[in-house]
């Protein structure tokens, strides 16, 4: 097929050079200066936090606490893992988170394919139902899930805990996924059709692949929907062998023999793997949530 | 091309819709049935494991303390809960909470949002970088905060006392004055990323030929802002300020792990409320009455995302 190419557009000429003036340098000092201080206020308690954990006690509990650090405690994370079992604690928060991503993944497509391109009866109802178990919040649904797990006897039991975690985030990813795929262009799917794709074929060979910040969207959505719970867990999971990092740590709150560095170095140790994992899809995460939000 | 596309979809007119695929058998399709073939698996999974349980509790909220599920239906959760003073202070409390949340979060988040929608060298590192609160599990931040906040050891009283006319040993998370402010602020700092970073992403879609109309038209920076930008970011603050309120609504570990609901009532929102009622005094029944009053709340919350949504989806197509 002949590929016409459009005439190259005419180049535009260059913008009249605004002159700087002096307002838009003082403008632009103030601005940078108020970035820098938002960033500080963002940033300040996790660099308390990263300060505390390796500052010795004796300086972090003291009158003022010193805003530099003074002494140094290398010892601070060895000695967190040598006293708590925190080692097995991340090891079920990751047990469990990756057992809801992947669950949420697969069952985000179909409903998002569900929600939006398939046409089908019942999907009005089909998405009101979604909607509305989006509706009850945490403490609301807690009491009847844990009469629920109980009376089938998956308490204390981590993967049923990620698949309750997988169950919260499904709507909420189908609606993520569905405007990454209304985003997909219809002549792309007809050009499937054509070529002899089956509906299933469509989603998997098409859809899926072109909506990739949409599945990294829901794969952080469902990640973070597990690593940071603490109402579900705390309720569900009441062995201590099989606390997740959430609730082993939340118990030093009330201790009072932990030690402040390795409360604060347990507090990095577990924001650790959110912050990296976060950091390295941003890219992803804001396009695959606006998908269809933002106009343009 | 087209003819083709065309005779490939003969359907009854009115079948074929634009943006989606009609149920309708089709060469080697895989049949009228997978809609419906699909949407098992998700309907048993949430019916089970949310639905379930949500009816359980609606039903559960009609049963009296006493006799458990072997009661018949009563009303004397709801009387109970609407003639007790403590309740109303509770909605009181979540109400402010919510609304103090939500405005802060959107104004923070707009400022910042036109802050950073400006081409500077380093911008991603900052945007990355803001996210960081978000993008940190509550218990860590609960725990840093408690120690920031300490009455004696805490860096926040050794800013207030650089500040005249300020003491330094605030009890922040369990003083009667300060512990609502103090978990607003927690909240604030907590979840405004997620919105500046929307907001960002919606100031950068406004067409600049609209911005660069305006301005030759002799438009000032304020009235550009009036007129033109906001119109268009409209929608997306009516959707964040949705998903916001329902943020706040369910927010549970930074408020209970950090006051505790405290001092008193203070601070015990309506997540906090149930809670305290179903783990502290077992009180199941009386526990799910309230959750029912916060399930009315987010269905109103839920209510207008699905009006703002439709909104925006029509004015786009």
């Amino acid at each position: 097929m002949a590929v016409l190419t459009k005439p190259a557009a005419a180049v535009p000429a260059a913008a009249p050079r605004r002159r700087r003036s002096r307002r838009y340098v003082a403008g632009s000092v103030v601005r940078v200066v108020v970035i820098v201080a938002v960033c500080v206020v963002a940033l300040f308690p996790v660099y308390w936090m990263i300060l505390s954990t390796f500052q010795p006690e004796s300086k972090t509990l003291s009158f003022p606490p010193p805003l530099i650090l003074k002494g140094f405690n290398t010892g601070a994370i060895t000695q967190l893992f040598q006293d708590q079992p925190i080692a097995s604690w991340l090891a079920h928060s990751v047990l469990v988170a990756l057992i809801t991503v992947v669950i949420t993944l697969v069952l985000a497509s179909f409903g998002a394919y569900l929600l939006g391109r398939l046409q089908w009866h019942g999907k009005l109802i089909f998405g009101l139902l979604l909607l509305f178990t989006q509706m009850m919040p945490g403490a609301m649904i807690i009491v009847p899930e844990l009469q629920f797990y109980r009376s089938m006897g998956w308490t204390n039991n981590l993967p049923m805990l990620a698949v309750l975690y997988a169950a919260f985030a499904v709507p909420l990813g189908s609606w993520i996924l569905k405007s990454s795929f209304d985003n997909v262009p219809d002549s792309v799917l007809d050009a499937g059709l054509v070529d002899g794709l089956t509906r299933l074929g469509l989603l998997r060979r098409l859809l899926l692949p072109l909506s990739r910040a949409g599945l990294v969207a829901v794969a952080v959505v469902a990640f973070f929907l597990s690593w940071n719970d603490y109402l579900f867990a705390s309720a569900l999971i009441t062995n201590r062998a099989q606390y997740t990092a959430g609730l082993g740590i939340a118990t030093f709150i009330s201790q009072q023999d932990v030690p402040i560095f390795e409360l604060q170095a347990a507090g990095v140790v577990f924001s650790l793997l959110p912050v990296i994992f976060y950091m390295c899809v941003q890219r992803y995460v804001v396009r695959g949530l606006t998908a269809g939000a933002v106009k343009g | 091309m087209t003819q083709v596309l065309k005779a490939g979809r003969e359907h009854a007119p009115g079948q074929l819709r634009r943006r989606s695929f009609s149920v309708g058998p089709r060469r080697r399709t895989s049949g009228a049935w997978l809609p419906y073939l699909l949407v098992i698996p998700i309907l048993a999974f949430e019916g089970v494991f949310v639905l379930y349980p949500i009816v359980k509790g609606i039903l559960t909220s009609f049963k009296s303390q006493q006799l458990g599920a072997t009661g018949s239906f009563t009303f004397s959760n709801y009387s109970r809960m609407f003639a007790d003073p403590v309740f109303w202070q509770v909605v009181r409390v979540t109400l402010i909470f919510t609304a103090a949340v939500v405005v802060f979060m959107l104004v923070a988040g707009l400022f910042i949002a036109m802050l950073l929608n400006w081409s500077f060298r380093g911008r991603s590192f900052v945007r990355g970088i803001m996210a960081i609160p978000w993008a940190l599990p509550d218990i860590p931040v609960v725990l840093t905060f408690l120690l920031m906040a300490d009455p004696n050891f805490g860096i926040f009283n050794r800013f207030a006392s650089w500040i005249p006319g300020l003491g330094h040993h605030y009890a922040f998370f369990t003083s009667s004055t300060l512990a609502f402010p103090s978990i607003i602020v927690l909240t604030v700092w907590k979840g405004f990323p997620f919105y500046a970073l929307i907001t960002l992403s919606a100031l950068q879609a406004v067409p600049d030929e609209l911005l660069e109309a305006a301005r030759v038209d002799g438009a000032g920076a304020i009235r550009r802002f009036r007129s033109v930008v906001l119109p268009s970011i409209t929608p997306t603050l009516c959707l964040l300020a949705v998903l916001a309120f329902i943020f706040s609504l369910q927010q549970f570990s930074l408020i209970y792990l950090t006051t505790g609901g405290g001092p008193g009532n203070d601070t015990t929102t309506l997540s906090i409320d149930i809670y305290n009622q179903a783990f502290q005094f077992f009180n199941y029944s009386y526990a799910s009455a309230i959750a029912m009053v916060g399930l009315f709340l987010s269905i109103i919350g839920t209510a207008l995302f699905v009006y703002i949504e439709r909104r925006v989806v029509r004015s786009r197509s």
